[in-house]
């Protein structure tokens, strides 16, 4: 756990800003630090899903739950069917996820930063996976791509975060 | 109430060109329209009469996924190509900035300007027989050959070349450009593969004379060094399940030297390689198991491609009709600084060829008009600091931006593009909110330049789908500007 504490800012900075992680005293600093980026008033919302795009409505009682933590830091939660993708939940909620190769598993724009309590819950990516977060802006040790996420009993409550958009890593690190 | 849509109509928006419709200008264009809060007339200007640039004329036909960006360009120009909402999409196809229409009026006329007109040129080796010799050819000829580029299609360069001769395949250079040209040459007689795609049938049908044996891919640096990524590597590799086998000599592939290396993707790399290397039944991952290898091609011949390393070309040698007969190539040392050398404690060697081609960089050109507007150039790119194009001065050019790979040189892909198109739209966004709210600029006046629309391209890509519906492929293209015209 504090491997990835350490390693995966995002979640660093949530675990002071949330409490929602196991926190450390040095992962408590750092979240003080980037309240900032994460005001506590930070939107938090629930939402039922409606019909949006092609999302199945999930049958009641059977309702997965998924929260995105936006790049600004506000969090969204939806209500979700089992089988969606996180990159057809992000997209059909608007959110800034760009899925520029419609979900094949070839551009890495749906990166995302899964929480790492989840993490290990999800299937392992497959070669094919890995070779797309190779190029990833902003990898982690819990990066995976969004569009080879399905939704499952198994991760029901997940938390991932968009990756922010920053110019710390540059174009040619991709060439 | 009020009609919002009459209101909307009537607001003074603001002028915003952008030069190129590949996948950085068309990113620009969808990340400005979304996110600017500020009324925009958004113009993508394009040489050609179709949009979307390398995405279309680039990525390799058996890559269909990578051109699903299109659909979002798409999706963005159809929502804003009326005039009923807030903002106003135009494209503006067959005319060339800097020949019809003056960069210097777009300046003067616009209250923002967006150079993303990618890379028109190609780097060079430089050596004795490379432009005069039948059968080299540079990657972006070979790519936009086979891609169906109005300028290279119908090419007597390529249509007047004897292909049934050709065996012996060199390329030049190490990135993707270059695994993308020697798996369209090693694979060009699957047919399974090349029937479903948008290919250029000329093309096709002229490479599937070719009997390949070998394609040596050649690169001056080391393996550590190579530049293609690991997707790319994967899928030749892969094309061991028709008969298409790959090797690496262990002069250069030494598991042994290799374990120091922590980098995750280079770490991959070379698993992908031991791997592919290793006999079918000692594989360890399920991944390389999925199918079994074969020997030889379907039609029994053999078919093989090589990473060759730490090798420079020399020079080039033709027979007597002109048709490249070898390549000489002088051996490289990496010092510790990481520089090479030539080895000379070994002499120079000749490959037997009967095709060469260059894969080592798209690059990028100025513009004429940038020595007279003091634009600074360097090499093969735009000079930008925080988004904004410098003068030759060192100072933001006013209203000026770059981005995608005329700024950045041609390296990177659809998502390091995309990201910098949408650095650069909030920039621009950001500026815009800063003048006052009132705008100088104007339209530019098209009328008597003849150019296509983005009603024009919906025709000619409704044509080109159904041409390709006849023929059970996703499209078929037009392979001459005129015939785009004509259409019309
Ligand atoms: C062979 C090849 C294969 C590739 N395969 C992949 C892949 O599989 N996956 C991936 O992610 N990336 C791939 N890429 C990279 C990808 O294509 C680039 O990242 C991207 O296209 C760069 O976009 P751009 O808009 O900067 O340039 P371009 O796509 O080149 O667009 C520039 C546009 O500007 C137009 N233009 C030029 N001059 C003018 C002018 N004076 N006035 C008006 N218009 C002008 C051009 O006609 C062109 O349409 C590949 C690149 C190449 C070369
Ligand atoms: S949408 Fe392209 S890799 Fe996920």
């Amino acid at each position: 756990m504090s491997r990835f504490l350490v390693k995966s800012p995002i979640w660093r900075s949530l675990s002071g800003s949330c409490g929602l992680l196991k926190t450390s005293s040095q992962s408590l600093l750092v979240g003080r630090y980037t309240l900032n980026r994460f005001p506590t008033n930070a939107t938090f919302s629930t939402t039922r899903l409606l019909q949006h795009g092609h999302l199945k409505k999930p049958n009641p009682g059977e309702e997965l739950k998924i929260t995105f933590i936006l790049k600004d830091g506000a969090q969204k939660t939806f209500e979700v069917a089992e089988g969606e993708t996180m990159l057809d939940i992000a997209q059909g909620h608007n959110l800034d996820m760009e899925g520029a190769c419609g979900g094949s598993c070839a551009c890495s724009t749906c990166h995302v930063i899964v929480d790492p309590d989840y993490y290990d819950a999800l299937p392992e990516p497959t070669d094919e996976e890995n070779d797309m977060l190779d190029l990833a802006y902003g990898l982690t040790e819990t990066s995976r791509l969004g569009c080879q996420i399905k939704m499952s009993k198994d991760i029901d409550g997940i938390r991932v975060a968009l990756p922010a958009m920053t110019r710390n890593v540059s174009a040619s690190d991709f060439s | 109430m009020m009609n919002i849509r009459t209101l909307t109509t009537n607001i003074p928006r603001k002028r915003v060109s952008i030069i190129g419709s590949g996948p950085s200008g068309f990113y620009t264009a969808y990340h400005l329209l979304k996110k600017s809060k500020i009324p925009l007339h958004v113009t993508i200007w394009e040489k050609l009469p179709v949009p979307f640039g390398l995405s279309r004329y680039g990525v390799a036909p058996d890559h269909p996924e990578v051109k699903n960006c299109e659909e979002t360009f798409t999706q963005c120009a159809e929502e804003n190509i009326q005039n009923n909402g807030l903002h106003k999409f135009e494209f503006i196809g067959g005319i060339t900035i800097g020949e019809q229409i003056s960069l210097q009026k777009l300046i003067s006329e616009q209250d923002a300007v967006i150079l993303s007109y990618g890379s028109s040129g190609e780097h060079k080796l430089n050596i004795p027989g490379e432009s005069d010799t039948k059968g080299v050819f540079t990657s972006r000829e070979f790519v936009s050959w086979y891609n169906g580029h109005p300028d290279y299609a119908l090419n007597p360069k390529f249509m007047d070349f004897d292909w049934s001769h050709v065996s012996k395949v060199g390329i030049i250079g190490n990135g993707n450009v270059a695994l993308d040209i020697s798996r369209v040459l090693l694979s060009n007689k699957i047919d399974e593969i090349w029937k479903k795609t948008d290919i250029n049938p000329v093309a096709i049908s002229l490479l599937q004379k070719a009997p390949i044996s070998n394609v040596k891919i050649i690169g001056r640096r080391d393996f550590i060094h190579s530049k293609f990524t690991n997707k790319e590597l994967r899928e030749l590799w892969a094309l061991e399940r028709y008969g298409i086998r790959g090797s690496i000599s262990s002069e250069f592939f030494d598991v042994s030297k290799f374990s120091s290396i922590n980098d995750r993707a280079l770490k991959r790399r070379i698993e992908i390689c031991s791997e592919y290397m290793k006999d079918f039944s000692e594989r360890t991952k399920a991944s390389y198991k999925k199918y079994e290898p074969l020997e030889l091609t379907l039609d029994g011949s053999t078919r093989t491609w090589e990473l060759d390393y730490l090798k420079a070309p020399i020079k080039i040698d033709k027979d007597a009709n002109g048709n490249i007969k070898q390549l000489t190539v002088r051996n490289q040392l990496l010092t510790d600084e990481n520089k090479l050398v030539d080895d000379t404690s070994k002499s120079d060697i000749v490959y037997g060829l009967d095709l060469l081609i260059t894969s080592i960089g798209y690059a990028g050109k100025p513009m004429k008009e940038f020595s007279s507007l003091n634009i600074k150039f360097n090499k093969d790119r735009v000079i930008t600091k925080d988004n904004r194009v410098l003068s030759t001065s060192d100072v933001a050019f006013p209203r000026l931006y770059a981005t995608g790979w005329i700024q950045s040189g041609s390296q990177g892909v659809i998502v390091s593009t995309m990201m910098n198109a949408f650095n650069v739209a909030d920039t621009v966004i950001a500026d815009l909110s800063k003048n006052d709210s009132t705008t100088n600029s104007q339209p530019i006046d098209v009328t008597n330049i003849p150019h296509t629309t983005w009603k024009d391209w919906e025709e000619i890509n409704k044509r080109e789908l159904d041409k390709g519906k006849q023929s059970g492929k996703p499209r078929e293209k037009f392979l001459t500007s005129d015939s785009m015209y004509k259409h019309n």
